[in-house]
């Protein structure tokens, strides 16, 4: 029993909850692919059985970075690239809250890059959306570690020289345990992969890939899309880390080809978070690190012993 | 009999220097005698040389002097560093059986005692044992009850067994026994008296530590850098006895964003660096004093800039915590005096940044972070340590603190700045959070309007807590003298001392040691008032004396020392008797 009040609140949810009194518009340009993101999120929370006051949702900066405000639950918009440090302490902190992280492709495999290889890592009980537009979205389009190679901006007027970032793998060989793909135009699929990362335990990747029409107008708007893990034409096991690599790699070069492949990617249910982890060779605690300790009546022990017997 | 003793053992980097150096403190604390060790990395010549130094009294000593009475040589270079610390009567002990030590050079007037180290070492059970054989041969000097010495040793190897314990026990008698039988020298000088006295042993990152989880500090992030590893060394395996955690970050990047996570969800969270990491960290200082968040930052400075000096004393990151990070940002900066005060700040500093919900920074220094020294246990008195977590309201209050429509307000305009918090996890709390300029509700806002009153309303904070809070110095010396010596950080001690001296000559100074660099105290009336002010700081520029002479309006006059070396006592009075000469010839 947490001493927050609001967690493992047992009571019936409604989607609608979801939806901020003071800013149920969002005002991303029309035809934004972060709509779907929003909207597969704000369906996928009944069905894990997390109300807003139990949820944190930490972002970057973006215009991805705007999908707090349009989402009511606890957040914390933070600053470029460091959504991820900030959401996996909080987790850990009180791992009573459902935690997810959420920014834009510039904010997590640019600028947030080591954090987002060490999350992955550590494998922190966790979801990372990455808003992937293969653009720079809120800075009005430029080149962003995603964009394919050849990819004309202001930045780039001659095309990218540079191979794009292949985020799926990059998860995979930095140690994530859940890894998915899915897109703004396919919102069932989405529900189910965002539903299945936050029930994840362990760190769950989803790339999301938003379409721009505003400034990232020649990439495609992500259709027509294959579900990997439906389609005939693919059979791998995604428990299976070879053959997920191989999957990845295949998917990654695949949409600069114009074929859209999503799905789940990589799942592996056995390995420990970090906090179970650290929690098996004794290095955390069993009550949450932020249990309420500034109760009147809280038990502030601080034996003499315990500290000076190191330095007597 | 001189009232303190100064000792210390030097070689090269390698040569087990300080843990030798630390088992000698160990022993001499156990013996109720007060220590304050440092360390010397001086290098006058190139090539790798080290020594640790402890300084002895049955007082409280609390700085280094330019003296030394015993020195364990284990190279010729380590004598020539010292040749100007050393005096006659000075006692060096050596092992001139070993070929690179057997032209040594013991100056006119001293004493050299050649002490087979390394054979009485072999003979009672291994060569590693040397530095304990010294250690014996240095006990019979000071005619120091081994017995303290072996409780030293016992400490130490415990862990590694039984067996080892005693093997050291026999190497360190096996250099006192040839002392005694092989010189017959009347040591008497350096009698070292022991006392009943129980005294605690521990350096300021230590100190810092230990604040932390008296304070309720429960997360810890940081990244490994010199002088502040300690800090997270000391928590980690410790903390966790308090239910806290300690987490190694991939960079400084991530570790002042990860204590700001974990202090968003409500635990008590600090990070610790030195210059290079916090330069990484400014970039966050921002987002926590915007989105209110209660955060302890420690700096525990080194020389700058770049990699500078890593292992050497400065002061030189005032500015950088008083004005660091774009915009304008409300904090508060702490710099404790002493390795006590570190605990104590430390505890303040939690309390402070929870009571105003603003980023607090924690100033220590290397030569205080790496200074072992002793206290009584009740200069650490837990009962008095408070915990004031602030304005946190629950699931009870939380109706008082949001708008008709029940949304929680996190910035509400309140008269004393401070708004309530609430943690993620409270029913009825859900509000955002963000770095963008915000209203009441956390909602982003470019309101012109709004935007005053956000800044005002923070800014108000630091106001309340200026009257709230008490932001005195801490006095020493003749509080009527006409020569006002401020300071800040760990010059307090060498300060102290050197006050004395300069009494003995005649010469009255008040001191001011200032542990609180924003908000400060005023000190216009008092540096008005006198008619001569030298404010001294370990740095090239005299950051502190420039926000002094701005407050008051008035140019002081400045002993600035950033050689890496930091003050000694002596060396202080001299430098203050000086600056006043200077000023009478003008
Ligand atoms: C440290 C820092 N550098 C630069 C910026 C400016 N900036 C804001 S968002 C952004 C990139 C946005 O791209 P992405 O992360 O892909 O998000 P999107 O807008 O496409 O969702 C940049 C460069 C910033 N806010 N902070
Ligand atoms: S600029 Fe692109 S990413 Fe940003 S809101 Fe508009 S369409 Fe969406
Ligand atoms: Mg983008």
């Amino acid at each position: 029993m947490s001493a927050f009040n609001a967690i493992d609140d047992e009571r019936e949810i409604d989607r609608e909850e979801f939806t901020p009194a003071l800013e149920p518009q969002p005002t991303w340009c029309p035809g934004c692919g972060d709509f779907g993101v929003l909207k597969a999120l704000k369906q996928a929370m009944p069905e894990v059985g997390r109300t807003p006051e139990e949820t944190l949702l930490v972002t970057g900066i973006g215009c991805s970075g705007k999908l707090n405000s349009y989402f009511e639950s606890y957040g914390f918009h933070t600053i470029h690239g460091r959504s991820l440090p900030i959401a996996r302490a909080a987790k850990l902190a009180n791992p009573g809250l459902e935690v997810v992280a959420a920014g834009g492709d510039g904010d997590g495999y640019g600028i947030g890059g080591n954090h987002f290889m060490h999350t992955a890592r550590e494998n922190h009980d966790m979801t990372y959306i990455v808003f992937n537009n293969e653009i720079f979205g809120l800075t009005k389009g430029q080149t962003s570690p995603t964009s394919p190679m050849g990819h004309k901006s202001k930045t780039q007027p001659h095309g990218s020289a540079k191979q794009p970032l292949r985020p799926l793998s990059m998860a995979l060989n930095s140690g994530a345990s859940y890894i998915a793909r899915t897109a703004a135009v396919n919102p069932n699929q989405a529900k189910q992969i965002l539903q299945e990362a936050m029930e994840h335990d362990g760190f769950a990747h989803v790339d999301f890939l938003t379409q721009c029409p505003t400034w990232n107008k020649d990439a495609k708007q992500y259709v027509p899309y294959i579900d990997i893990n439906e389609s005939d034409d693919y059979d791998f096991d995604n428990t299976n880390r070879e053959e997920a690599a191989e999957m990845m790699f295949e998917t990654e070069n695949k949409l600069h080809e114009g074929e859209v492949l999503t799905g789940r990617y990589y799942v592996d249910s056995d390995r420990p978070s970090y906090q179970q982890e650290k929690q098996n060779i004794g290095e955390m605690p069993d009550e949450p690190l932020a249990e309420r300790y500034f109760d009147e009546d809280y038990e502030w022990e601080r034996s003499y012993d315990m500290f000076l017997d190191k330095h007597a | 009999m001189p009232a303190d003793f100064n000792w210390a053992i030097g070689g090269e980097a390698g040569d087990g220097i300080d843990s030798t150096g630390k088992i000698f403190a160990q022993a001499l604390s156990r013996a109720g005698r007060h220590v304050f060790t440092s360390k010397d990395f001086a290098s006058r010549i190139r090539g790798g040389y080290t020594a640790y130094k402890v300084r002895t009294s049955v007082d409280q000593v609390q700085s280094v002097v330019d003296r030394l009475d015993v020195l364990i040589a284990l190279t010729q270079r380590t004598i020539d560093e010292n040749l100007d610390e050393l005096h006659e009567g000075s006692v060096i002990i050596y092992d001139g059986e070993r070929t690179q030590m057997q032209d040594v050079e013991i100056p006119d007037g001293m004493v050299g005692l050649s002490v087979p180290l390394k054979r009485l070492a072999e003979d009672a059970g291994g060569a590693i044992m040397a530095n304990v054989v010294a250690l014996g041969a240095a006990c019979e000097v000071g005619s120091f009850p081994i017995e303290n010495l072996d409780s030293a040793l016992e400490k130490r190897f415990k862990s590694k067994g039984q067996q080892l314990v005693e093997n050291n026990m026999e190497a360190a008698r096996a250099g006192q026994d040839y002392v005694k039988e092989e010189y017959d020298h009347d040591f008497d000088d350096y009698d070292l008296e022991t006392t009943d006295e129980d005294y605690v042993l521990l350096n300021g990152d230590e100190a810092i530590g230990m604040g932390a989880i008296a304070a309720g500090c429960r997360y810890y992030a940081g990244y490994p850098i010199t002088p502040a590893t300690d800090v997270m060394q000391y928590l980690t395996g410790r903390i966790e006895n308090w239910g806290g955690h300690v987490v190694q970050a991939e960079d400084e990047l991530s570790a002042i964003n990860l204590a700001l996570g974990a202090a968003r969800a409500g635990a008590r969270s600090m990070t610790a660096t030195s210059g290079p990491g916090i330069d990484l960290m400014t970039e966050t200082f921002g987002l926590v004093a915007t989105s209110e968040t209660p955060l302890v930052i420690a700096d525990v400075m080194r020389s700058g800039p770049s990699t500078g000096m890593p292992t050497k004393q400065e002061q030189g990151d005032l500015n950088m915590a008083l004005y660091g990070g774009h915009g304008e940002i409300p904090r508060f900066v702490l710099a404790p005096t002493t390795v006590s005060e570190c605990f104590w700040k430390t505890v303040e500093a939690f309390n402070l940044a929870e009571k105003y919900q603003t980023p607090v920074f924690l100033l220590a220094d290397l030569a205080m972070a790496v200074t072992e020294q002793t206290f009584s246990p009740e200069a650490f008195d837990m009962d008095a340590v408070e915990i004031d977590r602030g304005f946190v309201v629950d699931e009870n209050d939380i109706g008082e603190h949001q708008t008709e429509k029940g949304q929680f307000k996190p910035h509400e305009l309140t008269e004393d700045g401070v708004s309530p918090r609430a943690f993620p996890g409270t029913d009825g709390g859900a509000h955002m959070s963000t770095g963008l300029e915000h209203d009441e509700m956390g909602r982003r806002t470019e309101d012109t309007d709004m935007r005053i009153e956000q800044v005002d309303k923070r800014n108000r904070k630091v106001e309340t807590a200026t009257e709230r809070e008490d932001w005195s110095p801490r006095e020493f010396g003749d509080p009527d003298s006409d020569t006002l010596v401020l300071s800040w950080g760990s010059n307090e001690g060498a300060l102290v001392e050197a006050v004395r001296f300069l009494e003995e000559d005649g010469i009255d100074v008040r001191f001011l040691s200032v542990p609180y660099i924003f908000p400060r105290p005023d000190l216009s009336e008092e540096i008005n008032d006198a008619d001569d002010v030298i404010v001294v700081e370990c740095n090239q520029t005299g950051q502190f004396a420039d926000v002094l002479e701005h407050d008051a309006l008035r140019r002081v006059k400045r002993v600035n020392k950033y050689n890496g070396v930091r003050f000694k006592a002596d060396e202080l009075a001299d430098d203050i008797k000086e600056t006043l000469a200077a000023e009478a010839e003008a």
